[in-house]
């Protein structure tokens, strides 16, 4: 009886440690009802076209397995507007706060309500259950501020729409949230009002709200005024060209745009130039690129030729271009120009210690607080270069050319990284690496040598060759 | 992180200078091989010191060329 019993306890114990087992094998982690945001307080900037988005958020696993990762949620419509998403983790408290940053990547998930847009946000460590962190999430969205009425004469104002939710979009249930909005001026015509909603000078207050079911969403649309000047270029190309001989040309050509209320009516100059606090608020007539510390040979031309009205402030840590176009840019006109500078080749061409040699140079457009739509970086390899290969912190589009320039016989290999909806934050570093033997530097000389030699050979054979039908 | 900044092999100040050197030494070689084919005759020729000659002097000029176009800003 005793030897029956233990028999049927072995066997259960068995089962128990086996189905113990392969649970604790299989990797489990959290699902998105196992996490809440204790606190979310997002503030959002509305101050120039580019409207920048401050979120924290305080992260809780509320349920039995590690978190390793999160999702932040965005509508479909922002979604297509968004140019960057970057997160940090908040470490340590008051003076010894240090700020880790996370990865970031967009992410498909099957079961989005409403086409809802997702990015993926990986921890540094999974979070534990019952953990929680503090999340630093900031995102940035281009061409979101639509401007109405649509069209205004030179002495109105320019009014735009941003429409948000109250309610922080989100996968997972938030305790309790506030959402800020500053404005650039205290000329706020609307704003949708979502109990408890009130504006204090430059600065919409939504919330706070408690308690909200995940994907909650509530449409607000803030009406106001925004003369910050809405430059836009439509199209970039930047060629960088590098030579061995010691220096690299990089050549920018733009097409530029106000992206505002389009102008509508005629262009008065006496008003523009007599009344110019009123006349042409959200017009603007001069930009600011900022260009590396040693740069010399800078040009600013168009079509026609040489355009004489920029100033360049040349320092240690930046140089500063301020040029203006021909004319003051209104809603809807266009300008396109071409800006040339030169820059020496120690300050950019490294040696790998693997023998290769890269290029490290600042991606994005040199011109402050504007949007680029298509930025198209080309980087030109002086011949003889292999294996080229480019790094960025980003996903761009690469692509390979030739090219044909002076002194060529087999051309010269371009990396063509192409990007769309480029902000300035994008202005970082990347690097472009190719092999290149320094013997390959001799080809240019001796092929002039050789072209000099003919010459002298040319004229040997001439003073040689005996013409003569009869024989002297 | 070893990373040794590449700069051209050559001083880039050092291009005007260089390009009027080569130049001048490089026409004074080819004077003298223009002035040999003149005055010599058939017979006291020697190929050897015209090819010499030609050889050097479009080393010289063909060097003197490419520092001028280094320091006229073609960075070719």
């Amino acid at each position: 009886m005793a030897a029956k019993v233990s028999d049927e306890m072995a066997a259960r114990i068995w089962i128990f440690v086996v189905a113990v087992a392969l649970s604790l094998s299989l990797p489990s982690f959290a699902s998105s009802q196992d996490l809440q945001i204790v606190n979310a307080e997002r503030r959002i900037d509305l101050s120039s076209h580019i409207v920048k988005a401050f979120l924290t958020l305080k992260v809780e696993n509320i349920g039995k397995n590690p978190a390793a990762d999160m999702l932040l949620a965005f509508p479909p419509t922002q979604i297509k507007h968004l140019s960057m998403v970057q997160a940090l983790a908040v470490t340590g408290k008051k003076k010894k706060k240090a700020y880790l940053p996370l990865d970031v990547k967009p992410s498909e998930q099957p079961d989005a309500p409403n086409d809802t847009g997702y990015f993926l946000v990986t921890f540094a460590t999974p979070l534990t259950p019952g953990e929680t962190v503090t999340l630093e999430v900031l995102y940035i969205l281009t061409h979101s501020l639509e401007p109405f009425p649509m069209e205004i004469a030179q002495s109105e104002a320019q009014l735009v729409y941003y429409r948000d939710s109250a309610v922080i979009l989100s996968p997972y249930r938030i305790k309790q949230q506030t959402t800020y909005f500053k404005t650039p001026s205290t000329r706020v015509e609307s704003f949708t009002s979502v109990e408890p909603a009130n504006r204090a000078g430059k600065e919409i207050k939504y919330g706070p709200y408690d308690d909200r079911a995940p994907y909650s969403y509530a449409p607000v649309i803030v009406h106001f005024e925004n003369n910050s000047p809405f430059a836009v270029v439509e199209e970039l190309v930047r060629e960088i060209e590098i030579s061995h001989w010691g220096s690299i040309q990089i050549t920018e050509n733009y097409r530029l745009t106000h992206g505002g209320a389009r102008h509508k009516g005629v262009f008065s100059r006496v008003d523009y130039q007599s009344r110019r606090s009123i006349s042409g608020s959200s017009s603007f007539n001069g930009l600011l690129a900022v260009l590396p510390p040693r740069v010399n040979s800078v040009y600013y031309r168009d079509d026609i030729g040489n355009i004489s009205t920029s100033h360049l402030r040349t320092g240690y840590k930046k140089s500063e271009l301020e040029f203006e176009p021909r004319y003051p840019l209104f809603g809807g006109w266009r300008a396109t120009f071409i800006i040339g500078y030169r820059v020496p080749l120690e300050d950019y061409l490294f040696e790998a210690p693997d023998g290769r040699r890269y290029l490290n140079f600042t991606f994005g457009c040199p011109l402050v607080e504007t949007i680029v739509n298509k930025l198209t970086i080309k980087v030109v390899l002086p011949e003889g270069s292999k294996d080229p290969s480019a790094v960025l912190p980003f996903t761009v589009n690469q692509d390979l050319q030739v090219k044909y320039s002076y002194l060529d016989i087999v051309g010269r290999t371009v990396v063509v990284l192409q990007k769309d909806n480029v902000v300035p934050t994008h202005n970082v570093p990347f690097q472009v690496y190719y092999t290149f033997k320094p013997i390959y530097m001799l080809a240019e000389p001796f092929m002039l040598v050789s072209a000099f030699f003919f010459v002298f050979v040319a004229s040997l054979a001439y003073v040689h060759i005996d013409l003569n039908i009869v024989k002297k | 992180m070893a990373a040794t900044p590449i700069a051209s092999p050559i001083a880039v100040a050092m291009y005007p200078t260089l390009s009027g050197i080569t130049l001048a030494i490089g026409l004074i070689v080819t004077a003298f091989f223009f002035i040999y084919e003149a005055t010599s005759s058939r017979k006291n020729r020697s190929l050897g010191m015209e090819l010499s000659t030609a050889a050097a002097a479009s080393l010289f000029l063909g060097f003197g060329s490419l520092f001028l176009l280094l320091a006229s800003g073609v960075y070719v």
